[in-house]
């Protein structure tokens, strides 16, 4: 089969109907919060010192069978309070981009707050929604976080809220396994 | 050739898709070209989705099929999805098989070809009919181990009526990146593109194929078709069998997605009363050597 191909009269209308189609389409779920803003979220005025860690391949083996979370864990974008807080900044898969979100710890191991920083899809900005948040708010990592059990799912986001869901069972363990005793 | 086909068909399909779009709403995001997956529009959203699907190069001659699928999705609730399909079809072929009904000459031929064009060449480009189709998700791939679904589409055209009823089985890996698809369909038509003949087909096909999410947005994969065809409307004798396989690309964002595949013949057989729908170990028909598929989806907001 050969085939030249020309600008045509065909590709005009094309063009003007892909258009058409497009115009209508405004932006969806866009949320973006800074790190910055995220940590005046959770922790207001508190000061907060970068304090990443290194993690070794046996936690992260934990970390991964406590969540069947598969994308690599950045150990890099941690901050912690002269209190034993933590702040943790983490990223899961989501539909077609990746979800960033941070973690506020309390110094008991407790989820203090969570925020989504960055959430680009179609359907399913709830998870950024203070009431679905609050779910995890108290929860450790001995805690048992499964989505339509323990947390509730989002209609029409079930592979964010998954997701997002195992990512905090991950940064809780990993807290467990690496931070708890860290001394300051 | 193709322009020509194209722009006949063309200016038809803009102008659907334009109405469509100037309207509220527009598709269910298909990461492969043929095989469905279970990713169902949510509840009370809206899709709109514009197929193009080319069949082309058959034995001999000239043979390009090109069949448009424009549909609008709307989520019932989150497990069940409902389409209705505006289908056109544009056919142009010449000569383009080997043995007709004196086994010696060749004849122009295949799906949407009538009996009469036989010694010439034919094209013709026409809005064919309507389908409408839905998908009932049983258990969700993102929470189980492995996703099932209930699909059925009727199908009313100039063409051919039919009926297509598929298991869709979906299961996912790696943070839901890798996915495994396979369809079981089951298909029972009126055939009725000839006026001067109407016949009744059934088919048994497994559509298969994997995708991976190498990056955000951005999936490729392979799938594949194991194609039965029968004669009868249940599958009273088989005529056709033939293996298919190729390569997908699928892009998607929050504001639309894109896929691309192809589908080679790798070969087929045919059994009487339909032997002469196969030549060069290929089976022809409504197939090619090669097929290619664009789809693009606009959710709305």
């Amino acid at each position: 089969m050969s085939f030249v191909f020309k600008w045509s009269p065909f590709v005009t209308s094309a063009a003007l109907g892909l258009t058409t189609a497009v115009m209508p389409i405004v932006s969806h779920s866009k949320i973006f919060v800074s790190i910055e803003q995220a940590q005046k979220l959770i922790f207001g005025q508190t000061v907060l010192t970068l304090s990443p860690v290194v993690l070794n391949e046996e936690t992260r083996k934990k970390m991964k069978d406590a969540s069947s979370v598969s994308h690599p864990f950045d150990s890099t974008h941690m901050w912690r309070t002269d209190k034993g807080e933590w702040f943790i900044v983490d990223e899961v898969v989501g539909k077609h981009e990746m979800i960033t979100y941070a973690v506020g710890i309390n110094a008991d191991g407790s989820v203090k707050q969570i925020e989504i920083l960055q959430y680009r899809e179609s359907y399913g900005h709830e998870v950024a929604q203070t009431e679905w948040l609050n779910q995890f708010v108290g929860k450790t990592a001995e805690s048992n976080m499964k989505l339509n059990k323990d947390v509730t799912n989002i209609s029409g986001a079930t592979l964010s809220a998954k997701h997002l869901t195992d990512g905090v069972k991950r940064v809780l363990v990993m807290y467990e396994l690496a931070l708890k005793n860290k001394p300051s | 050739m193709m322009r020509h086909i194209i722009f006949r068909l063309g200016t038809k399909l803009v102008l659907a898709f334009a109405l469509c779009s100037s309207g509220s709403a527009f598709a269910g995001e298909g990461t492969f070209g043929w095989a469905y997956t279970l990713d169902l529009q949510p509840k009370g959203s809206w899709e709109i989705e514009q197929k193009l699907d080319l069949a082309t190069g058959q034995s001999n001659g000239t043979y390009n099929l090109l069949k448009s699928r424009t549909g609008l999705e709307y989520g019932l609730t989150d497990d069940i999805q409902i389409t209705g399909y505006l289908n056109a079809y544009s056919v142009r072929a010449n000569k383009n098989y080997t043995q007709c009904d004196d086994w010696k000459r060749r004849c122009t031929s295949g799906f949407a070809v009538p009996g009469w064009a036989s010694n010439e060449s034919y094209s013709k480009s026409a809005i064919d009919g309507g389908s409408a189709e839905i998908i009932w998700r049983l258990t969700n791939p993102v929470t189980s181990p492995i996703g099932v679904g209930l699909y059925l589409e009727p199908t009313l055209g100039n063409t051919e009526d039919s009926i297509e009823a598929r298991l869709l089985l979906q299961s996912n890996f790696l943070d839901d990146r890798l996915v495994f698809a396979v369809n079981l369909i089951a298909e029972s038509a009126k055939v009725k593109f000839d006026p001067a003949e109407t016949t009744y087909e059934s088919m048994f096909d497994i559509r298969y194929g994997v995708s991976y999410r190498f990056q955000p947005n951005l999936f490729a994969g392979i799938e594949g078709r194991f194609h039965n065809d029968f004669s009868g409307s249940i599958y009273n004798a088989q005529t056709q069998r033939a293996n298919f396989i190729g390569p997908n690309l699928h892009y998607a964002d929050e504001n639309f997605w894109v896929t691309a595949a192809w589908l080679y013949q790798l070969g087929g057989t045919c059994w009487a009363p339909g032997e002469v729908e196969c030549s060069g170990g290929k089976v022809l028909d409504n197939h090619g050597k090669n097929q290619f598929i664009v789809k693009v989806g606009f959710p709305l907001p």
